[in-house]
């Protein structure tokens, strides 16, 4: 528990607390005063809770234990706060002088039965201590208080992560509470090279934020720089770790998800073990893993407990409804608007026939399958579990026949459409399945306007564009492009684990290949350079004006 | 200038984005308005300004695969005329309602008036138009019109040029007198020097009265057949005649483009016997250092089953298998000169010996390409066969051997 203390940066002090006016009292040295300071701090709230009482035998004090019910772990107040002060049983020993030992010092030392426990002289931390769920002691006569760790309070238990199932590995998923999750990674990770940093980050919200890596396994550089973006972010709220990764990310103006998210402590954990940074966002289970190249959003935790031809099989499905889901309708619709000589002759009398008494083009049928389908997916998504069932039955069922029997869509539209709706739950990662849908739509103008030649110009833009990308400095289709023979060992494939070398680092990966390096570093100095000066030259500014606006 | 930041990736977007609003959607055509042509009968008309007279076969899919089927027929046939072939293309829209869509013409009937007038200048638009295909069928249609032949209802196809392709490929592989002639074929056919293509023959059998309306089918044996016939041999673009029987086959087995006939011998004894010969090889090379005196080598090997010997032979006996391979050797070295000759007779290259000689003495090909129907007229061949026969099938001797 000690490691919670063991903070980046402390922000609170650079950027006050909710409701601490500036040039803040301080501890006064008087009790009642600096209770009521706490009271009126909190706005009077009625769940702060200060209990009085007179502590010491020897040299009896007013003391005062204070923390807000609900945050606070109950037992641990009463128990080994409020219990231990009263019991008191080693009395106060003078000093050299004569003088009893410091009110602090002794409490600390010798009677509150709690893991950790500290002295603080700030007042904005006594705040948001009490904020987090910690018990302050204080004490009259004395300009410090001591904080006592009681975080607690209700929390979700863990269970299976509901967004990335697999039919074989671990079931635990992780749940909103920092603390646990980070339990979770260490329990499969017992190793000592295994680093934790807190920071919190939002002015409001003072949101616990934790970064795991492996010492000498992640990049320096990497680890570096994930420090630094973290660090730069100048927010009022962290609701949810999208919240960071919308701040972090290397580029805004992307449908692609160049930080790869998850619920599962195996993903993370396997992650960190290949040199990857972890952040853990307390209030979500959804923890960030940086960098994150293309490749990695279509591997799912199951590739490594099935077989190694099974995993393979499983990935090239994947991919191939990837593009099933780019491509399937603006293909279908560039095939039998411009390019009716590819499409066989029987089965282009069946097209033919089904289109006879259709009365919208090829595209605005697609367009309104689409925009149906996209309702369905979203009514279904946001919809109580109960009544889910009934969508999916209106939807799929009634609609979709009912469509064709009316002679609106034509047959083979509706499983055009149908196909690369399933093709979009085939992909692993949620992110690259929506980047995925809204991709479709472009594509879908471009065959229809230009046939398969817009929708070749389109695929062209689509891999310069993604070759623009980087992730921390990472080329987004490594180690594709650029490409890299020994890279390839858990793209497309997963060689049998024998041959992969797991344990490889991203840092000597880059080491092995000379082009990798030339890519990503473009200075001697190495990787961080480079990033540093993408960052500055884009996210940095608009920081400014933020706080300008404000 | 940061607040023009933004307003200037708009005006990039805008700039890179409306231009492609500015093209429409190019050629974009609906599938439910395009006609697609399966056939294209091409007949001579009248005088010069209706030289060409199209007939397109186009398909009615709802009749084939719609469930709102009308009980109409699954083709409709549509006539243009014109001077040119894209004038009478052009020309049968005034009857179509949609647009005659050419990329999935399977089947090309010319008629014999035509064929023996002359067929290179309509072939340019086959090949220059973006639509049409090179591997179209060319057919020649045998002492009637070429839109009889596509206005003939069929009972294994719907549509009538289909069934016509399916004929064609399963003679080709059973009967082995035809092989699959494409538009392309046709043309490098017409560029051969002193020589010219052969096309496939089709023809009507039986009565034409009613062959187009479902009455044809309504008996068990349909009144009108669209029957795959004889080979026209062209000289250069010209029909000049037919080649029936052996001199078809051998055409076929010069061109190596068949594998498998039926070959039927009569034995000096024993009556008929037949083979079936499933697969053929034929090399043709020449001795061509004397342009002048050219001797070309056909060289073919054979591999045949027995599949009727109604007689007492002993087909177990190594020998008597190998009389009979003898007899077959003879039938094809036969069936080949046949068809040489037939060439000769029609004095047009249409094997290829030219092209052969072009290849392998290129320069001795100069200096006898302008006079080189006499030779052929009077050149040397030498025909090297082999045949194996591999086996009897399910029977060794016939019953008839021990009665």
């Amino acid at each position: 528990m000690n490691s919670r203390r063991q903070t980046l940066r402390s922000k609170s002090k650079e950027q006050g607390l909710p409701g601490s006016e500036t040039g803040t009292p301080g501890l006064t040295g008087s009790l009642d005063e600096d209770i009521r300071n706490i009271r009126i701090a909190l706005g009077g709230s009625p769940d702060l809770k200060v209990r009085k009482i007179q502590a010491g035998k020897e040299y009896p004090l007013q003391a005062a234990a204070v923390h807000i019910s609900g945050l606070a772990d109950a037992t641990a107040v009463n128990e080994f706060v409020i219990g231990s002060l009263l019991s008191d049983p080693s009395g106060q020993q003078p000093d050299d002088t004569g003088s009893p030992e410091p009110f602090p010092a002794w409490l600390i030392q010798r009677v509150l039965e709690l893991g950790s426990a500290e002295v603080t002289v700030e007042w904005n931390d006594l705040l948001l201590a009490v904020l987090s769920g910690d018990t302050a002691v204080l004490a009259d006569g004395y300009l410090s208080a001591v904080i006592c760790d009681t975080r607690g309070g209700e929390a979700r238990s863990v269970e299976e992560s509901s967004s990335q199932m697999v039919v074989r590995g671990p079931k635990d998923g992780f749940v909103e509470s920092v603390a646990t999750n980070i339990s979770l990674i260490r329990r499969r990770i017992k190793s000592p090279k295994l680093r934790l940093e807190y920071t919190k980050i939002g002015t409001e919200t003072q949101t616990h934020v934790a970064m795991l890596y492996m010492k000498e396994i992640a990049g320096e550089d990497l680890v570096d720089e994930a420090r630094r973006r973290l660090n730069k972010i100048s927010i009022d709220e962290v609701l949810e770790s999208g919240f960071i990764e919308e701040l972090i990310q290397d580029k805004t103006f992307t449908p692609f998800p160049t930080i790869y998210n998850s619920e599962r402590p195996d993903v993370a954990a396997g992650n960190l073990l290949e040199g990857r940074v972890v952040i853990i966002v307390d209030g979500t289970p959804f923890v960030l893993i940086l960098p994150a190249v293309f490749t990695q959003f279509f591997q799912s935790a199951e590739d490594y407990s099935q077989r190694f031809d099974i995993a393979i099989l499983m990935r090239i499905v994947r991919y191939v409804s990837f593009i099933v889901l780019l491509l399937g309708p603006s293909v279908y619709i560039a095939l039998t608007t411009y390019h009716y000589e590819m499409i066989p002759t029987t089965l282009l009398i069946n097209l033919l026939s089904q289109r006879e008494t259709v009365p919208f083009p090829a595209f605005v049928e697609a367009l309104l399958m689409e925009g149906a389908f996209e309702i369905l997916r979203e009514a279904g998504v946001r919809m109580p579990r109960v009544i889910g069932q009934t969508v999916s039955v209106v939807g799929a069922l009634i609609l979709g026949s009912a469509v064709v029997e009316a002679g609106i869509i034509t047959p083979i539209m509706v499983i055009v459409i149908a196909l690369t709706g399933i093709a979009s739950f085939a992909i692993p990662a949620y992110n690259m399945a929506i980047a995925g849908r809204i991709i479709r739509f472009a594509f879908l103008l471009l065959g229809a306007m230009f046939g398969f030649y817009g929708i070749t110009l389109g695929l062209i833009l689509l891999v310069a564009h993604m070759n623009s990308l980087r992730s921390f400095g990472i080329p987004y289709l490594s180690p594709f492009v650029p490409l890299s023979v020994k890279g390839q060992k858990d793209t497309i494939l997963r060689l049998p684990l024998w041959l992969m070398g797991r344990g490889k680092t991203a840092a000597q990966l880059r080491e092995e290949q000379p082009e990798y390096k030339r890519v990503t570093t473009g200075h001697e100095a190495g990787l961080a350079p480079l990033i540093r000066d993408n960052a500055a030259a884009g996210r940095s500014e608009e920081k400014v004006e933020f706080h300008e606006e404000e | 200038m940061k607040k023009n930041k933004p307003v200037r990736c708009l005006l990039l977007i805008l700039l890179l984005g409306l231009p492609i609003l500015l093209t429409g959607c190019w050629d974009s055509v609906e599938l439910n308005r395009r006609a697609i042509v399966s056939g294209v009968a091409i007949d001579r008309g009248e005088g010069e300004t209706e030289k060409y007279v199209l007939s397109f076969q186009v398909i009615v899919a709802d009749e084939i695969s719609g469930q709102n089927a009308r009980g109409i027929s699954p083709v409709a046939l549509y006539t243009g005329k014109g001077r040119t072939m894209f004038e009478a293309l052009a020309n049968a829209s005034r009857q179509t309602a949609r647009f005659l869509s050419l990329a999935h013409v399977r089947v090309l009937v010319v008629s014999e008036k035509l064929a023996r007038e002359g067929i290179k200048d309509m072939m340019d638009v086959l090949e220059r138009e973006s639509d049409t295909r090179l591997t179209s069928l060319v057919f020649v249609a045998k002492d009637q019109p070429a839109r009889d032949i596509l206005s003939t209802m069929t009972v294994f196809s719907k549509i009538p040029a289909n069934d016509l392709v399916e004929k064609l490929d399963t003679t080709s592989k059973q009967f082995g007198y035809n092989y699959r002639l494409e538009v392309d074929d046709v043309i490098r056919g017409i560029q051969l020097r002193g020589g010219g293509p052969v096309i496939n023959g089709v023809t009507i059998d039986g009565n034409r009265e009613g062959a187009d309306t479902n009455d044809n089918m309504k008996t068990i044996a349909p009144r009108a057949v669209i029957r795959v016939t004889e080979l026209a041999a062209f000289k250069d673009d010209r029909l000049k005649g037919w080649l029936t029987g052996d001199a078809a086959l051998g055409t076929a087995l010069l061109h190596n483009k068949i594998k498998g006939y039926p070959a039927v011998i009569r034995h000096p004894h024993e009556g008929y016997i037949t083979f079936d010969v499933y697969q053929s090889q034929v090399e043709l090379s020449v001795e061509g250092s004397d342009p002048e005196h050219p001797v070309f080598i056909v060289k073919i090997i054979q591999q045949a089953a027995v599949k009727e010997s109604p007689n007492s032979l002993n087909l177990t006996s190594p020998k008597t298998l190998e009389n009979l391979s003898q007899t077959l050797i003879e039938d094809t070295v036969q069936k080949m000169r046949t068809a040489v000759e037939a060439a000769k007779k029609y004095n047009s290259d249409y094997i290829g010996f030219g092209q052969l000689m072009e290849r392998s003495n290129p320069r001795g090909w100069k200096k006898v390409k302008d006079h080189w129907e006499e030779i052929f007229a009077h050149c040397e061949y030498r025909i090297d066969a082999d045949a194996v026969i591999r086996h009897t099938d399910m029977r060794n001797n016939s019953f008839q051997v021990n009665p």
